[in-house]
């Protein structure tokens, strides 16, 4: 493997990049002082995706839930399962599935190298019975109807599905009761020989081992494969949402709301210069030094919980803000009302410099974290893009391009999600 | 190893320097008696949080830690045994990465020293606005805590369980009490804390603790001290249980069981109680994942968690409301094997492995919570030395540690409309 070097001078860290031949992207920060290593092993495989391509260069449509499912079933094997393995080498191991990609890794200071042996080795392994397909699906029901219960869950998915009418982004990441109950083995080796191909994977290590380790244990473990690459489906919708408003009655204190707008996308994917230019600009607008947010909390209007984020990915792009409010409809107005003053009038330069300085700031802090690093590098993978782009494309951000950003907010293509106690 | 030293009467400074990362942080913990001050005392906290003299608008204020380079500031209130945890933290880059020459550490020990010595305060007042808002912000933060359910059930065990004691408050005071605490009570409390609080200054990072230990040891010369150390009864309650339920219209119901762990203090037998409820409930490994989840699959999870300040242990599990009985069944079927020695040994070695590794702290702010969490206790425990003290943890003295686990409260929060055919009998 052919090993390239990308380091960042001010922040005094290297990343060792290597391509494995069967197309496996591998990205290692080796980190000195610390005694523990993080290891991630990454699929471009999440909750929308909904469909598969046959032989014949269709998209055939698969349950909601697949990727999630699949993640829960991988720990499973023949004789010792995973977290047995792991147990032995003390490292703790978990794995999550998010909107485009399902993730499995372990945090280990001792026995490194070979609980990344078991990592490489259990996501190569699949086994799956209809027993135990039939035992998870109890309970992953479980965990779907944790989530039903919490309204942050509830009033962001609300909002996805008024704003999105075919993306799959409007699914939850578990799917239903009734999805997952049509997942059977034969199913789930399916899509896993669809999606778990190398090339549709990476793998990054950050902390306590050396990148020629990392390498020579990828060279024994991963098995020579066909490099293919699981397309995914773009589907694009308008910038008009399919409601305004979409309001649900739950067991909660007071209303909580989250106002999303939608972004109409030409190409799937955002560049990462868009989208951090979306984000400092939402902090200039309604972050906690910002007199929108003052107003706001001196009319007691929200609580120290409000705040905004930038939400993309492929096919997809909005951005949401939100909270708890007594008045979700009034304080939705006054945030409009505030976009729409600085798309006429310009953001305040003062107020845009401090937001910068303050993400510079975040980005170089994520760089403590051997957990926060890895996932960074893998969603800069994913995406496209070299290690540290990010703290680039801060660095060099302009105010007219965080202004060209905040001009896509429009109201017409805005949704209110609201939830409201039950009476 | 960290550098300990007390810098006035009753305020101690841990201080551990390294500079493997790329932030510092300093956490002040102040601890005071849970008495019928809590509900000052919690506004109080969120009060200096909002401004200070030199900030005096909480724009202002959070202007100035967006210049610096997205300082994050917190205040948070706990409960450490029978005591109330004020804290104040603040987490910042490291001056090596700031893009001009300045330091920003020294800026912001300052900002700390100046939250909590000069506080937005004129004639003896923060100003009624600040005490209205803060008072708004904080009821509705107790309020909200029904949103999560889990976190609900798991408060609510403990108030029914400790009821006559003082554990059994919530951490802020209650909604009523905040609603009747004066400006002069908050003042008063705000003086009371500089004189009487336990202080533990927590500061980990690339510099040298010497100059925030000289920034607050100045400002504490000209207070009068009179520490007062909130001491916490444990108890060994047995015999008989109480169950208690609520009903509300969710679609998952939360069983939380409260046992007494039969510790006399919070470090009595910590090693071997700390092993128990491992293998009783934490990992992966543990007889409550491997059986209620993996095995029953009644849930997706089944934990207990150790409050070893107060000596309690509490399984808590998201299950169908029908489901309570089957559930509590198994949970003490578990614990009884437990006692009884029916583990498999190489679950004890796993433990002992995983307990090391969750003691391995790989950011500032783990390292600070740990030792910012024994602001009571008279000698700082350093991890390595608890983990000396797990590898010795025999599996014997992990069936005696069961033994001593009895079970005291149930709380069930049910889905209404989900009467459970199972549970009849």
């Amino acid at each position: 493997m052919q090993i390239k070097q990308i380091t960042n001078e001010k922040l005094g860290e290297s990343v060792f990049c290597a391509r494995h031949g069967s197309g496996l992207e591998i990205r290692v920060m080796p980190k000195t002082g610390y005694s523990s290593a993080y290891a991630v092993f990454g699929v471009k495989y999440g909750s929308i995706d909904t469909a598969v391509k046959n032989e014949n260069g269709e998209f055939e449509t698969i349950p909601e839930g697949t990727a999630h499912f699949l993640e829960h079933k991988l720990f499973e094997s023949e004789d010792l399962n995973a977290f047995e393995r792991f147990a032995k080498t003390g490292a703790s191991a978990n794995a999550y599935t998010s909107f485009e990609k399902t993730a499995y890794l372990f945090k280990g200071s001792e026995n490194i190298g070979e609980s990344l042996e078991i990592l490489l080795d259990f996501v190569q392994s699949p086994y799956f019975t209809q027993e135990t397909v039939e035992k998870e699906q109890g309970i992953i029901g479980q965990e779907i109807r944790m989530y039903q219960d919490l309204p942050d869950w509830q009033v962001m998915f609300n909002l996805l599905r008024a704003l999105y009418s075919v993306h799959p982004v409007r699914i939850d990441i578990a799917g239903t009761q009734e999805s997952i109950a049509k997942i059977d083995a034969d199913l789930l080796y399916k899509l896993y020989k669809n999606f778990y191909n190398p090339a549709n994977m990476v793998l990054c290590v950050v902390g306590a081992i050396e990148p020629q380790e990392v390498f020579d244990i990828v060279d024994r473990c991963i098995k020579e494969a066909d490099a293919k690459l699981a397309e995914r489906k773009f589907e694009k919708e308008s910038g008009k949402p399919v409601q305004s408003y979409i309001e649900e009655q739950l067991s909660v204190a007071q209303k909580q709301f989250l106002l999303g707008f939608k972004e109409e996308l030409d190409e799937p994917l955002l560049s990462l210069e868009d989208e951090i230019a979306s984000e400092i600009v939402l902090e200039a607008l309604c972050g906690k030094s910002s007199p929108l947010f003052k107003r706001l909390l001196d009319e007691e209007l929200i609580d120290m919980g409000f705040g905004s984020e930038m939400f993309n990915g492929f096919g997809f792009s909005c951005v949401m803000l939100g909270g708890t409010s007594a008045d979700p409809e009034k304080t939705s107005e006054i945030i409009k009302s505030e976009i729409a003053k600085a798309q006429a009038d310009g953001i305040d330069p003062v107020a845009f410099e401090r937001a910068k300085r303050k993400f510079y700031g975040r980005y170089v802090m994520c760089y403590n974290d051997i957990d926060d690093i890895a996932n960074i590098m893998m969603n800069l993978y994913f995406n496209g893009y070299e290690p540290f782009a990010e703290l680039e494309a801060c660095k060099n951000l302009t105010i007219e391009k965080a202004q060209e950003r905040l001009n896509v907010l429009k109201a017409e293509n805005s949704a209110l999600s609201v939830i409201t106690p039950i009476a | 190893m960290p550098n300990v030293r007390m810098i006035a009467d009753g305020v101690r400074l841990v201080s551990e320097q390294t500079d493997r990362f790329k932030t510092g942080r300093i956490t002040v913990s102040m601890a005071l008696p849970m008495d019928e001050k809590m509900a000052a005392n919690s506004l109080l906290i969120f009060l200096l949080k909002r401004s200070c003299k030199e900030y005096p608008d909480f724009s202002l204020l959070n202007g100035k830690l967006d210049e610096l380079y997205g300082a994050s500031l917190s205040a948070s209130v706990s409960k450490s045994g029978e005591a109330q945890v004020l804290s104040l933290s603040l987490t910042f880059l490291d001056d090596r990465f700031a893009l001009a020459d300045e330091s920003i550490a020294e800026q912001c020990a300052k900002l700390l020293v100046s939250m909590i010595f000069s506080p937005n305060c004129k004639n003896n007042s923060f100003g009624s606005e600040n005490l209205a808002a803060e008072k708004r912000l904080l009821i509705q933060r107790i309020e909200e805590e029904l949103n999560d359910k889990r976190t609900y059930a798991f408060n609510r065990c403990i108030s029914y369980m400790c009821a006559n004691e003082a554990y059994g408050k919530d951490k802020y005071g209650t909604v009523e009490e905040i609603g009747n605490v004066k400006m002069a009570d908050v003042y008063s409390a705000w003086k009371n804390l500089l004189s009487t609080a336990i202080f533990q200054i927590t500061v980990v990072g690339s510099s040298s603790a010497d100059d925030v230990a000289d920034i607050f040891a100045k400002k504490f010369e000209k207070i009068e001290r009179t520490p007062v150390k909130p001491e916490t009864v444990f108890y060994r309650r047995g015999g008989h249980f109480n169950r208690f339920e609520e009903k509300f219209p969710v679609s998952q119901g939360k069983l939380v069981i409260g046992f007494r762990s039969g510790m006399s203090n919070s470090k009595d037998n910590l090693a071997a109680v700390t092993v128990m409820n491992d293998i009783f409930g934490m990992g992966t490994y543990s007889k409550l994942f491997m059986n209620v989840r993996e095995k029953l699959s009644l849930a997706y999870y089944c934990w207990s968690r150790l409050i070893a300040s107060k000596g309690l242990v509490l399984v808590e599990s998201g299950i169908d409301t029908d489901k309570e009985k089957k559930v509590s069944v198994e949970v003490l079927a578990q614990l009884s094997d437990l006692r009884n020695g029916k583990t498999d040994p190489e679950v004890l070695d796993s433990s002992k492995r995983s307990l090391k590794e969750r003691h391995t702290f790989t950011t500032p702010e783990g390292i600070c919570a740990w030792y910012a969490s024994q602001v009571l206790e008279d000698e700082i425990l350093t991890v390595e030395e608890l983990n000396a003290e797990i590898e010795k943890v025999t599996m014997e003295q992990v069936c005696e540690a069961a033994k001593k686990l009895l079970i005291d409260t149930i709380f069930m929060l049910s889905a209404e409309g989900e009467e459970g055919a199972e549970n009849a009998d």
